[in-house]
């Protein structure tokens, strides 16, 4: 997979993954923005309210129907909190001209024109968004905040997320807050629309077996061509400050069965390598069935079916997550405790990091056979400023020694612990 | 091994049935790094009462007996576990339970052959002791506490619960604290024996491979087996007839979460395979047309605010049982499930409108010619279909000659108003 990148205008980049091994292209565009408390609804509300209507598609009905016309094309968005920025995500994914039972369609060139348009023509009345779309992606708004505590393992881990970052951008809802709602109006709306538009950062990501006018195409498309020149507003993920913090222990009741146990671990790192550190030390810990976590919690006390670590580079942060009898909550804590402990005491084999090692490699080597996934890792790289390629990532990955990630073992530290009961 | 291709995905299939029964499939998947091996066995938590070849009495086994074998499958003679030695390879490993398969599986892009060799090892050799079965009932146990807590599953199992008198696809395929307490190592023995046989399993293996080579490595690995009889499985008779219309559940959800389901009794000859595949395409076209994203039903509920977003859209099916499953969530499911039944008269009245039928056919092709992108998706549907007796190529041949008139009669077959039910998990 060759991946290109080409400033469209500053601030604005397109960038190729050109692969003949799917039978689909992939068309996305990402727009970026700082995580703030004033505007984090609204965002919100934009992604939403983008899909249900374009200057030559009115409604979500016509959208449908045009997607449903080029052999279900499947346009989707998403929103995502990607360090402290807040990225609405806009994709449509459709089949490859050679696999049409039809062979004159150019399926490619519409479905980049209808996704330039719906997120940059939307359908406008008297200066202001739609007020019918825009009070029911409200009501849309209310219900997906609301949903929070549906799935009490994502539910626990938003509220980890919260305690840890109180008022802090990192610690707002993506989806934003009800209290805001009321405030927002079809005109302001669209205003602010238009400021975001004209300076959040763009990129837009083309991946499939592509021809050589597809940079003409984008280019020399309208609404490209509308688009100013920009100093990208969005935020560069640092190195955390270290803070010396006490244990911040939170629990809630609610109507479960089944007890959250989350814990929310700082690492305090001092450079960018150490993130690639992190990442083996949290293999270690609670990445893989072969983990501290999964070992120890699961299959030697049979405390758990989860017992597991993420790790967010983005913020230098590890989730654990487990969930447990409820009775069970002081043994599990010091389980899991233990074995924080004990990768701090380097009670871990070279075994174990080699098999973390195949196992992150492996992850690495997945991605050019993943349309999706090579587009996230492109785009985690731009938004980083870095670029290091995936064989160069390997080459960091299998350097990493014992040392270093008893390094980083010793500043981990734990910031909340968060138990959700009955 | 034989060869069929499929011209508009431009897939070949690679297929064999070895003496010992087993059939083995293989996709090449030339240039793609990742490669995707699936073992499975049609035997899945429908399977609780049948008649071990040889015997003459009916075996009746606690429910979750499937699922607890896939869990114990992977522990080792010598103490080791599966689970761990193939993550130690850098491969992805895992196991899942249907209604009616197992399967074991592993993806990856190096080691390949040492994974395989622990897989085929731990998939024909069984330990299970006292002990080792003691310890997996607290983890299973923990298992089916999660599930307890998903809203999601709790509003299908009782959309089953609401259909089906008898039909084993009720049960939870975990089973429940109380049944996977009877279970011990003999019964696990037994139901080992008599469902993982060669002639009961097959395999799906995709990726860059020369098949013919591959197919010799897979024979290496395989221990000998007598040729067994026939596996005589019982299901319990199921009346037409549902057993409620409406069923409800209290839990702490934001919004009711909904499932429309239907009992679709009009049984398919299993038999004649392109009946099956047409019946199936013409379900999700169908359903796409009452309540796709384009449908007017669902225009009108979503700016009304009656649901916030896309229902989900099944047509399941399997040896004794079919049906249809609409999963959403709503302020009113009630309001959704009237409207629903009013829009199913209006189209079984006036008919199907030919253009959306045509554009949701379009659709639904291109939804199958997706399938083919990634190993994983790949070696699932053929494992998958092929336990229901299709080959996955033939979606992609049988939709050509669907028609309306064909849509309009699955419209009156499956859609009767006295086998709808609602499920609701809601606020209490």
């Amino acid at each position: 997979m060759e991946h290109e990148v080409k400033e469209i205008k500053k601030g604005i980049k397109f960038h190729t993954l050109n692969t003949d091994k799917f039978k689909t292209n992939l068309f996305a565009i990402f727009l970026s923005t700082k995580l703030d408390r004033e505007n984090v609804t609204k965002n919100a509300l934009i992604s939403m309210l983008l899909r249900r209507g374009s200057r030559t598609m009115n409604s979500q009905e016509e959208i449908s129907k045009k997607m449903e016309e080029l052999y279900g094309a499947s346009f989707d968005c998403g929103l995502d909190k990607t360090g402290d920025n807040q990225v609405l995500k806009f994709y449509i994914e459709a089949i490859n001209d050679n696999y049409l039972p039809q062979h004159n369609e150019n399926i490619l060139k519409i479905v980049i024109e209808s996704l330039l348009e719906i997120v940059f023509d939307p359908y406008i009345e008297n200066d202001g968004f739609k007020k019918e779309y825009l009070e029911q992606e409200k009501n849309n708004v209310k219900q997906r905040i609301e949903g929070k505590i549906d799935n009490k393992a994502r539910y626990s881990l938003e509220r980890a997320i919260e305690e840890m970052y109180k008022n802090e951008p990192y610690g707002l809802y993506k989806f934003g807050y009800i209290e805001d709602l009321d405030k927002i109006n079809e005109k302001d709306l669209y205003k602010y629309y238009i400021d975001l538009i004209n300076n959040c950062k763009i990129d837009i990501f083309l991946s499939g077996n592509l021809s050589d006018d597809v940079e003409k195409l984008i280019e020399e498309n309208e609404n490209i061509k509308n688009l100013q020149e920009r100093e990208p507003q969005f935020e560069v993920p640092k190195i955390p400050e270290k803070k010396d913090i006490k244990e911040n222990i939170v629990t809630e009741s609610m109507e479960v069965t089944q007890g959250k146990l989350v814990i929310g671990l700082n690492v305090n790192i001092d450079n960018d390598e150490e993130k690639y550190w992190t990442l083996m030390y949290n293999s270690i810990l609670g990445g893989s069935a072969n983990s501290k976590l999964f070992q120890n919690v699961r299959e030697k006390a049979h405390l758990a079916y989860v017992a597991s670590s993420t790790y967010y580079r983005f913020k230098s942060i590890i989730f654990i997550n487990s969930g447990i009898e409820i009775s069970n909550y002081d043994n599990a804590l010091e389980l899991i405790r233990k074995q924080i402990e004990e990768m701090k005491q380097g009670n871990f084999t070279e075994e174990e990091i080699d098999n973390s090692k195949k196992g992150i490699i492996a992850a690495i080597n997945t991605i050019d056979d993943e349309q999706d996934t090579g587009i996230t890792y492109y785009f985690g790289q731009e938004l980083a400023e870095s670029n290091v390629s995936e064989e160069e990532y390997i080459k960091k990955i299998e350097n990493i020694n014992k040392e270093n990630i008893v390094d980083i073992a010793n500043k981990v530290q734990i910031n909340t612990i968060y138990f959700l009961k009955d | 091994m034989q060869i069929i291709e499929n011209l508009k995905v431009k897939e070949k299939l690679y297929i064999e049935k070895l003496q010992n029964g087993l059939t083995v499939m293989i996709v090449p998947k030339p240039g793609m790094k990742k490669k995707y091996m699936i073992w499975g066995t049609n035997y899945g938590s429908n399977d609780n009462k049948f008649i071990v070849p040889g015997e003459q009495d009916v075996t009746e086994v606690p429910n979750g007996v499937a699922h607890f074998l896939e869990h114990k499958l992977f522990e080792q003679e010598d103490g080791t576990n599966s689970l761990d030695t193939l993550t130690a390879l850098g491969v992805n490993a895992n196991a899942y339970t249907t209604n009616d398969h197992t399967a074991y599986l592993f993806e990856c892009t190096d080691n390949f052959y040492e994974a395989m060799d622990e897989l085929m090892d731990y998939v024909q050799h069984p330990y299970f002791t006292d002990e080792n079965v003691e310890k997996e009932k607290g983890i299973i146990g923990q298992e089916i506490r999660m599930y307890d807590d998903y809203p999601e599953w709790r509003v299908y199992l009782n959309t089953l619960e609401a259909m089906y008198h008898e039909n084993p696809i009720k049960i939870d395929i975990t089973g429940t604290i109380e049944t996977i307490s009877k279970i011990d190592k003999d019964i696990l023995y037994k139901c080992y024996n008599t469902f993982y046989h060669p002639s009961n399993m097959a395999m799906v293996i995709v990726g860059d491979f020369v098949p013919e080579e591959l197919l010799k490595e897979v024979k290496k690995r395989l221990v000998k087996k007598e040729a067994a009889g026939e596996i005589k499985r019982i299901y319990p008779e199921e009346k037409e007839e549902i057993v409620k219309p409406e069923i409800v559940q209290k839990l702490e959800v934001s919004n009711p979460i909904y499932t429309i389901g239907i009992k679709d009794v009009k049984k398919c000859d299993n038999k004649d395979k392109n009946e099956l595949v047409k019946k199936h395409i013409s379900m999700e076209i169908l359903l796409n047309i009452i309540f796709g994203r384009s449908s007017k039903l669902y225009q009108d509920l979503y700016k009304e605010g009656t649901i916030y977003g896309e229902a989900s859209l099944d047509y399941e099916f399997g040896k004794n049982y079919s049906h249809v499953l609409i999963t959403g969530m709503s302020s009113d499911p009630r309001k959704v499930f009237k409207a629903f039944k009013e829009r199913v008269e209006e189209l079984k009245n006036n008919g199907v409108d030919k253009s959306d039928f045509e554009r949701l056919k379009k659709m639904i092709y291109g939804n199958y010619v997706r399938e083919y992108n990634d190993v994983q998706d790949i070696a699932r549907m053929f494992l998958s279909d092929y336990f229901k007796g299709i080959c996955s190529f033939d979606y992609l041949e049988e939709i050509e000659g669907i028609n309306v008139e064909y849509l309009n009669q699955v419209l009156k077959d499956v859609f009767k108003e006295d086998k709808m039910v609602l499920s609701i998990v809601e606020n209490g």
